[in-house]
């Protein structure tokens, strides 16, 4: 069976700077997959490029065995999103949201909407499924983002910090959520700055840095001997104590 | 400190302008010299007739007027059009130690953004009254006019920029925004209305409000050296009052919280009732249609139907044309032609009037979350019909509210002039549709929902709708020309339907195209729809 996400020298230039340089991953199937990097490491430029969001300017992407953008349609079916933006439609309730996505994956009008209601118990967002999402904190909108995201029961959720806000009940149900899709067979694909979750949860982790993966390999490999994935993620990043070079501070 | 905040403002404004072609702003240029050469034409002709006049008594009188007239402009044109101009974002720069007065300070400096026409407009008559030998003084009163003429805008600035801090509160409250609004429209079509009313001129003349007590009057007592012990008096007077409201006001908008209003707008819409009743305008497409478009027509329904900016345009395209035709009408001075054609007008007037924040923006409320369009399975042209669809939802509406009105009206009406409105309007909205769908994915840009005063659209779509009206209504225009030459209903009828029928094909052209160009631009057009302003605010 071909690799849930298949990635070949994948390049993205923005003003002469590579957000993303010849980058090339591979994840299995069924695996819970971190990938991690600093800020403007090229983290959410990737994201980006495998959602067809953003085009690559070189290299090929594979989702499930379907090349992008050639077979995006094939691929968008079977994928779940929850990226770094927002994509609720604010002027829609929660309610309203998350029907309207699963028509869009082609659920009945009913199926959706049963769906809907219950992923929104499910996220303990029950009593707020008829107030708009203008009006949802930012916890709140990630955990409606999560629920869109699983209404299709898709096989590959790509997530871009999708804990972000979201307080610890929240991201402790999202956690079971995600690792019970694994056990499922589905596979994940997320990126996070919580280095705690992401050693709890992957299976297997690729850390990024000036759009180049610096170290790949599973959990086990990364975490050799004491150390933590903290530790490891530093060293990889070459992260430094800048600020006791400033007097003032 | 100012400098900081103008700074920061510079630099968001720059990377906003850097993704913006050379074309573009080469046509925003030339727009430009157009819109002002037009108020400094305006201006040389007010600097002649103040120059050229003779009489005292009417220089006393019409020179107040003028300037009553710019500071009704100033005021008022602002709100109507929906443009406030350039504001301060308070919510990003009280986290900061800035003392208040000198946030006080910008925001009214920045009033200045809003009407720099009626600046040239003053300068013109207060030149006019330099040149004028009758105005006493010589080239001694020069200083005097020029202290004058300062005042005066210093008068406007802080009127305007209390008036502002009132409006953007005011206008977040649902149940005032509308009737606000209305009332605004009523005072700008009040001279139509005299008009119409048939009020003597002379009557008129005899109530303009020009004596020393009124603030232009005693700007324009002062300018012209007359009673200018009182005309001090009531100026500086003015102008500490319009200092004590404007600060009055911008402390009060220090304090508010817009989030808690738009909680209160929100939690209206919460109500059973409200809903439901939306809900079964918004289900109609699902009896038309079937997924995926059914469920996008479905949410831009639902979603426009609640965002108050477009809600209060769609109010004013029902509206407004209404206000300005009907008493040229009733008064029989726009002419026959106006008369046979209110309705056509009046519908073709509002289908403009919707353009900006609907089809010729068709994803401006969505901003970010317009990257769901990209990301669901579901084919880009599916989300432009549906978009289109909605879109053709509220034009036929706004048709039926017009003619609805316009029935009860005591104005000439007949089948084929309600049949006449309704088709010239459909064609050319799907000329402007087809327009709109380019312009939708080549000038994007983000709207907010809550914020009624932003302008539509990017300036680069301001200037491409100058071009594009007129040759969107061209074909109708054409239909027009042959009735009056073959003077033929028939020829009439028969060359809308082929308008109609090139319009189709325009539309599936446009669409194909801007299709194409959606997918090849989603990342600039994703980057335009998650902008947000800096420090100041762009109205």
């Amino acid at each position: 069976m071909s690799p849930a996400i298949e990635v070949h020298d994948l390049r993205k230039v923005y003003e002469g700077r590579a957000a993303v340089d010849d980058l090339s991953l591979t994840v299995p199937r069924g695996s819970f997959f971190g990938f991690l990097g600093p800020n403007g490491a090229g983290k959410s430029t990737t994201i980006r490029m495998l959602t067809g969001l953003i085009p690559a300017d070189s290299g090929t992407i594979d989702l499930l065995g379907f090349r992008l953008p050639e077979q995006d349609m094939e691929i968008k079916k079977r994928i779940g999103l929850v990226p770094d933006e927002s994509l609720l439609f604010d002027r829609l309730t929660g309610l309203e949201f998350l029907e309207f996505v699963g028509r869009m994956y082609a659920l009945e009008r009913t199926q959706a909407r049963r769906r809907a209601q219950e992923l929104l118990e499910l996220f303990e967002l029950g009593d707020e499924r008829r107030k708009l999402i203008a009006g949802y904190s930012k916890g709140m909108r990630k955990r409606v983002a999560m629920a869109a995201s699983l209404i299709h029961r898709p096989e590959l959720f790509l997530m871009d910090e999708p804990f972000e806000g979201v307080d610890a009940v929240g991201a402790r149900l999202m956690k079971d959520i995600l690792l019970d899709q694994v056990r499922h067979g589905a596979t994940i694909f997320l990126t996070s700055h919580v280095l705690e979750v992401v050693e709890r949860l992957c299976d297997h982790v690729a850390i990024i840095n000036k759009g180049k993966i610096v170290r790949e390999g599973s959990m086990a490999e990364m975490r050799s001997g004491t150390e933590t994935l903290e530790e490891v993620f530093v060293r990889e990043v070459g992260a430094e104590r800048a600020f006791e070079r400033l007097e003032w501070l | 400190m100012i400098g900081a905040i103008l700074r920061a403002q510079w630099l968001s404004m720059r990377s906003f302008s850097m993704g913006s072609k050379r074309s573009g702003m080469v046509v925003s240029a030339i727009v430009g010299a157009f819109f002002y050469g037009f108020w400094l034409l305006g201006a040389w002709g007010l600097e002649e007739i103040f120059a050229s006049a003779e009489d005292s008594v009417w220089l006393a009188v019409w020179l107040p007027v003028a300037l009553l007239a710019v500071m009704l402009y100033w005021q008022i044109a602002p709100v109507v059009s929906a443009s406030l101009g350039a504001s301060l974002d308070l919510k990003k720069l009280l986290v900061y130690p800035i003392p208040h007065e000198k946030l006080f300070q910008v925001e009214v400096l920045l009033r200045l953004t809003a009407c720099v026409e009626m600046l040239i407009i003053v300068g013109g008559i207060a030149t006019g009254v330099m040149r004028n030998s009758e105005v006493g003084g010589g080239i001694v009163a020069v200083p005097r006019i020029l202290v004058v003429t300062l005042l005066f805008i210093i008068l406007n600035l802080l009127i305007a920029a209390g008036l502002r801090n009132l409006m953007e509160r005011m206008l977040l409250k649902r149940s005032l925004r509308e009737v606000m609004v209305v009332l605004l429209i009523l005072v700008s079509v009040l001279p139509q209305l005299l008009i119409a009313s048939k009020v003597n001129p002379d009557a008129v003349t005899h109530y303009l409000p020009a004596a020393v007590y009124w603030p232009w009057g005693a700007a324009g007592h002062l300018m012209l050296g007359i009673e200018w012990l009182a005309a001090t008096v009531v100026l500086l007077a003015s102008i500490a009052l319009a200092y004590a409201f404007s600060r009055w006001q911008f402390a009060i908008s220090l304090r508010f919280d817009p989030a808690s209003a738009n909680r209160r707008v929100l939690a209206l819409d919460e109500s059973q009732d409200r809903l439901s009743l939306l809900d079964r305008a918004c289900r109609v497409p699902a009896f038309l249609f079937a997924d995926p478009l059914a469920a996008i027509v479905e949410k831009e329904l639902r979603s426009l139907l609640r965002t108050p900016r477009f809600r209060l345009v769609f109010g004013m395209s029902c509206l407004f044309g209404l206000l300005i035709w009907t008493p040229r009408v009733l008064s029989g001075s726009g002419g026959k032609a106006t008369s046979d054609h209110f309705l056509t007008m009046v519908c073709v007037y509002g289908l403009v009037m919707l353009g900006q924040v609907m089809y010729m923006n068709a994803f401006g409320f969505d901003r970010s979350a317009a990257q769901a369009w990209f990301s669901l399975p579901v084919s880009f042209t599916r989300v432009i019909v549906g978009k289109n669809v909605a879109a053709a939802w509220f034009v036929i509406t706004e048709m039926l509210v017009v003619v609805a009105i316009a029935l009860v009206l005591p104005i000439r009406k007949s089948p084929v002039l309600v049949a006449e409105a309704v088709v010239v309007t459909l064609v050319s909205g799907v000329y402007l549709i087809a327009f709109g769908n380019l312009s939708s994915v080549y000038f994007p840009r983000a709207l907010s929902p809550e914020k009624v005063t932003q302008g539509g659209g990017s300036r680069s779509l301001n200037v491409i709708l100058v071009f594009c009206f007129p040759i969107a209504l061209l074909p109708v225009g054409l239909a027009y020309w042959a009735r009056y030459v073959f003077s033929s209903d028939v020829v009439f009828f028969a060359l809308l339907a082929v308008a109609a029928l090139l319009g189709a094909v325009l539309y599936w052209i446009a669409l194909g195209s801007s299709v194409e160009a959606a997918l090849v631009r989603r990342e600039r057009i994703l980057n335009e729809l998650a902008k947000s302003d800096g420090p100041v605010s762009i109205g």
